[in-house]
């Protein structure tokens, strides 16, 4: 009997820990710095979606290490745009340095890292693909529309390096699993 | 003697005679695309002159309409044919003005900004002169125009065109085209005075949302796009998503800061209006491209951009099955429009923008454009 009742709480313990599909129940804090990788406008989109899901976060398009003061979560956007470059008035190589010290000053601050990877197969390619290599491998959760990840570029690296990811089918379907790695009702 | 005379005379009535038909071919040209606007909402048909009356009863003179619910509300200014090249532009602005009835608040339209544009084509493209919809009430001839200003109107072009007041530099071409002219001046050339006048009226018209519609190749990477200005990056990025609601996949842009003469930088920069400017995919426009008809550019297939996409050895934005139509461009243009105001209204509830009786994006796709011109 006693047994059985340290197997049931075995099992409950289990059964909080990991969501439905078997997937770690993944739970990031707030506030959230949301930045870009590329400069591509898909940064505005992601505050947006988190802006309507209140989620507690700022928008900053070229973060530095000084942004990330008091965040618990940064939430990395990647996608090259020339556009994006221009109106930020830097160089894409500029723009690689910057994503490489953010990436490394979050690491060395204990903050978390989310990738999301919303703009399908138009930021993706030669000039995207290493902002999105980065940012993926430097990330605890994958967040992606499937048109970007066709050549499983993303699928890839979150198997070999054991970080769960999520594809859906469009933007629109990123509200229900932020809202669970935010812990938003 | 007398056969000299004979032969003389008959060679002068050859030359005249080709003389007059290449005379009306080319008259033809400077004739006014028929408009007909919503008898209901159009208050006022202006013309850019009575901004900047320099330019009256020149070729880039064009028509303005005003569409009015004379209820208070926002102003929203839509500008079509800024390159008369991209047909899908002038469309999109032509249904609205021919059918557009309004509730609250008032649409300004200009079909044919560059309407110098509409007065030639690109030299060595060999592109069509006009190109024919079929209306319910018969068919419909437009200009198929040029992506600038036509060099009788300004000629000749600069080696290096300078962009006042930034000092960018660019290719001397550049100096006829509208949308690197902003924000103009009074005293410029020709396509500077033109950008100077539409300049005033976002001015003097108090306009707060404004739209410039434009397409570009499929090899293009600003494609299915709308670019914003930095301050109305919230707005663009709320119509994204009311776009893929419907399944429509655009990409968000921001205009660059150190790229001046664009409508969506200078708007921005200058007056207090939010600008948006779209693109949609137009083979027509691309180094690609085969036969180059009006089929092409009315039904947007190309055997070339098909087997192109299919080999995948660069990216371009095609659908090899079912071209890129201009119904629907025109449909994208008109659906991002809503989608853009929609996201307008939803951040200035004060003062919004209320509008009906145009095509959904299904109905423009499933009954076509000359169905929803007069």
């Amino acid at each position: 009997m006693k047994q059985l009742f340290v197997l049931a709480i075995i099992c409950l313990a289990l059964q909080v820990t990991f969501s439905k599909n078997g997937a770690p129940a993944l739970q990031f804090d707030q506030p959230v710095l949301v930045t870009s990788a590329g400069q591509s406008a898909d940064v505005s989109l992601a505050g947006t979606l988190l802006k309507k899901m209140n989620v507690n976060h700022k928008v900053v398009n070229l973060a530095k290490e000084n942004d990330l003061a008091g965040i618990k979560t940064l939430v990395i956007v990647p996608g090259f745009s020339s556009k994006g470059l221009g109106a930020a008035g830097i160089s894409r190589e500029q723009e690689l340095e910057r994503v490489k010290s953010i990436i490394k000053a979050a690491k060395e601050k204990n903050i978390k890292v989310v990738m999301v990877h919303l703009g399908g197969k138009a930021r993706r390619g030669a000039q995207s693909d290493d902002l999105c290599q980065m940012a993926a491998n430097a990330s605890s959760y994958m967040l992606v529309v499937k048109q970007g990840d066709e050549d499983q570029l993303f699928s890839k690296i979150a198997s070999q390096k054991k970080i769960p990811i999520k594809i859906i089918d469009r933007m629109a379907d990123a509200v229900t699993p932020l809202k669970e790695v935010f812990g938003v009702k | 003697m007398k056969s000299s005379k004979i032969f003389a005379i008959v060679l002068l009535v050859i030359v005249a005679s080709l003389v007059g038909i290449a005379s009306a071919d080319f008259l033809k040209m400077r004739t006014e695309d028929t408009i007909r606007p919503s008898t209901s909402s159009c208050v006022k048909v202006g013309r850019l002159s009575d901004y900047l009356p320099s330019i009256k009863g020149t070729s880039g003179d064009t028509r303005i309409f005003f569409m009015d619910s004379k209820k208070p509300g926002a102003t929203v200014l839509v500008l079509g044919g800024t390159h008369p090249n991209e047909a899908a532009g002038f469309m999109a602005a032509l249904i609205l003005v021919e059918n557009l009835e309004i509730q609250a608040g008032r649409f300004i339209v200009i079909p044919q900004a560059c309407q110098s544009g509409f007065t030639c084509t690109d030299p060595l493209e060999g592109c069509p002169e006009f190109y024919t919809i079929k209306t319910k009430t018969g068919e419909r001839t437009f200009r198929a125009g040029s992506r600038v200003s036509n060099p009788l109107d300004q000629w000749p072009d600069p080696l290096v065109y300078r962009h006042f007041p930034s000092g960018q530099s660019l290719s001397g071409f550049e100096t006829r085209n509208l949308n690197r002219s902003y924000p103009g001046r009074v005293d410029g050339c020709y396509t500077e005075k033109i950008g100077y006048a539409i300049m005033q009226l976002l001015k003097k018209e108090n306009v707060d949302v404004a739209f410039d519609l434009h397409e570009a190749a499929p090899e293009i990477p600003i494609i299915n796009a709308i670019v914003t200005h930095d301050k109305n990056r919230e707005i663009g990025a709320a119509a994204i998503f009311n776009l893929e609601m419907e399944s429509l996949t655009y990409a968000l842009e921001l205009s660059p800061k150190n790229f001046h003469g664009l409508s969506h930088r200078e708007w921005g920069d200058s007056t207090s209006v939010l600008p948006f400017l779209m693109e949609t995919c137009n083979p027509i426009q691309g180094r690609l491209r085969g036969r180059t008809d009006t089929n092409l550019l009315i039904e947007g297939n190309d055997k070339f951009y098909a087997t192109a996409q299919k080999a995948a050895r660069f990216r371009i934005t095609y659908d090899a099955e079912n071209g890129s139509p201009l119904k629907t461009r025109v449909a994208r243009h008109i659906q991002g429009i809503k989608a853009i105001l929609d996201g307008y209204n939803e951040a200035h509830p004060e003062k919004p923008i209320m509008y009906s009786h145009i095509p959904t994006y299904s109905e423009l796709n499933a009954s076509g454009i000359g169905n929803f011109l007069k």
